[in-house]
């Protein structure tokens, strides 16, 4: 094929960037040419000690658009400096018309006054009227107040009988509901508790019925299995004993026969002895 | 690998991509919380300088929440946030080539390697050995980051430690998958080579640490 593997595609192995063919004949062209192989060993070797370097630890300084906005007013002269003395003049001037300013030059005076300059002349005139007043006008205060407190107090006393007497009927209602329950529910309880002891009675009586039947019958049973065994074993027992008679029976009937047989034999052995004898004792 | 972390959290975080699409400033807010330190390092490692890392990731971002609505596939997020960062970072390079008279990004040939150039970088890092007994390897190994050419040296953090697939620096760099691999190819091979200058192998890594 006559590949020749590139500087650029030898950097891009180096780095893992190839795939696919391109990589598999980076491979294969390394395999064969040695002299590839040692300069990819020498770049690795060099990325090695490249990573020795380390990344310097920084914070961002939190700037950046109030900065251009800051940027933006900066970049007209004077802009600034001339805003804040208008700002500042107008300020002033509000100031000065809110506590009423005034400042006055008449004759060889300078007069800076607030709140107007007639504050000589009606010194005199204000006096008098505060002085008449004062006494009524204490008295009409306690007429006043006095009303008022009355005025107070009616209202107070009626509210709070009213109070009184709601709070007694709301009681009184509510202590006849409550009685009322209790004794609804006294007796609705007693009912129950009657029905709930009866029918615990009838259960029992009941379950000890069921089980006097249950144990009666199995009872029964089993004394009547109990005498048909006995019966039985009985029965066996008087067969047994028959056949035991009956072959004592047989046995002393054959020996009774035997006894016979054997009595016949010497009987008629003595006999026939016998009659020799005679015979013989007759002929000597 | 922190990569494959931050993956996860990624396809957590879609629906958050497009809530802050919405102007969600709290999502946006978690956005960044989410990326900073990957923009950050990405940055630092670029420019091995961290007040130039933090400014950068912080213009980035300011310009991630302006342009999110702008984005059209929450997918493409990540190489979409690196291009922003990339930018940003050469940008910021060649300003810092402008005002001074030694360019830290010294482009990279097989011929300057033997240039008195090199002798001058790397004077402070005569004795290595002694570096890496005071466990700066990660130190010195950023500094030889820093010696590739910016071409290369973008390639080589985004595949090396944001773990960006060739495809997605593709896209980032809006150049061929096949560009960035030779980038990547000759990054590592430069990077081998600066190493091996300053007497950086295993041996001295595992007496290292």
């Amino acid at each position: 094929m006559g590949y020749k593997a590139s500087e650029q595609d030898l950097i891009a192995y180096l780095y893992g960037e190839l795939e696919g063919i391109e990589k598999e004949a980076m491979e294969k062209y390394l395999h064969e040419h040695a002299e590839s192989r040692e300069e990819l060993e020498k770049l690795r070797q060099l990325r090695n000690t490249l990573s020795h370097v380390q990344d310097k630890e920084v914070i961002a300084p939190p700037i950046f658009l109030g900065d251009t906005r800051q940027r933006f007013f900066g970049s007209i002269p004077y802009f600034k400096t001339i805003l804040s003395i208008a700002a500042s003049l107008l300020i002033l001037l509000m100031a000065a018309k809110l506590s009423g300013l005034q400042l006055r030059y008449a004759g060889r005076q300078m007069v800076i006054s607030f709140s107007g300059g007639s504050q000589v002349k009606p010194t005199e005139t204000p006096t008098p009227a505060p002085s008449l007043t004062s006494d009524e006008v204490n008295k009409m205060i306690h007429s006043a107040l006095n009303e008022n407190n009355q005025a107070m107090q009616t209202s107070w006393t009626e509210t709070q009988q009213k109070l009184d007497a709601s709070i007694t009927k709301n009681l009184a209602a509510n202590s006849a509901k409550i009685d009322n329950l209790v004794r609804e529910s006294s007796a609705a309880s007693q009912e129950q508790i009657r029905q709930f002891v009866s029918g615990m009675q009838t259960e029992n009586m009941q379950l000890v019925k069921n089980y006097f039947q249950l144990s009666s019958n199995e009872q029964k049973q089993y004394v009547e299995s109990l005498l048909v065994d006995f019966a039985k074993y009985l029965q066996q027992q008087r067969n047994d004993d028959l056949q035991i008679v009956q072959t004592q029976m047989k046995s002393l009937q054959q020996n009774t026969d035997v006894l016979k047989q054997e009595t016949e034999q010497i009987l008629s052995s003595i006999i026939s002895t016998v009659g020799n004898s005679n015979s013989l004792g007759v002929k000597n | 690998m922190t990569e494959t972390l931050l993956d996860i959290a990624m396809m957590h975080a879609d629906s958050l991509i497009s809530r802050a699409k919405d102007g969600d400033q709290n999502a946006q807010g978690r956005v960044v919380q989410l990326w900073y330190k990957r923009i950050y390092n990405f940055c630092y490692k670029f420019f091995l300088d961290h007040d130039l890392a933090m400014e950068v990731s912080q213009k980035t971002f300011i310009s991630m929440c302006k342009n999110l609505p702008s984005l059209q596939d929450n997918a493409r997020f990540k190489s979409w946030l690196y291009k922003i960062a990339v930018n940003y970072c050469r940008e910021e390079a060649r300003k810092k080539k402008g005002s001074r008279s030694l360019s830290f990004d010294v482009v990279w040939n097989r011929d300057a390697e033997d240039s008195p150039q090199w002798e001058s970088t790397s004077h402070r890092n005569e004795n290595p050995e002694r570096q890496l007994q005071h466990q700066e390897l990660s130190e010195v190994l950023q500094e030889a980051l820093l010696e590739l050419n910016d071409e290369q040296r973008e390639v080589v953090i985004m595949k090396e430690y944001e773990g960006l697939k060739f495809r997605e620096i593709a896209e980032v760099l809006n150049i061929s998958e096949n560009t960035v691999k030779s980038r990547m190819y000759y990054g590592l091979d430069g990077l081998k080579k600066i190493l091996e200058r300053r007497n950086i192998n295993k041996e001295t890594i595992g007496y290292g640490i």
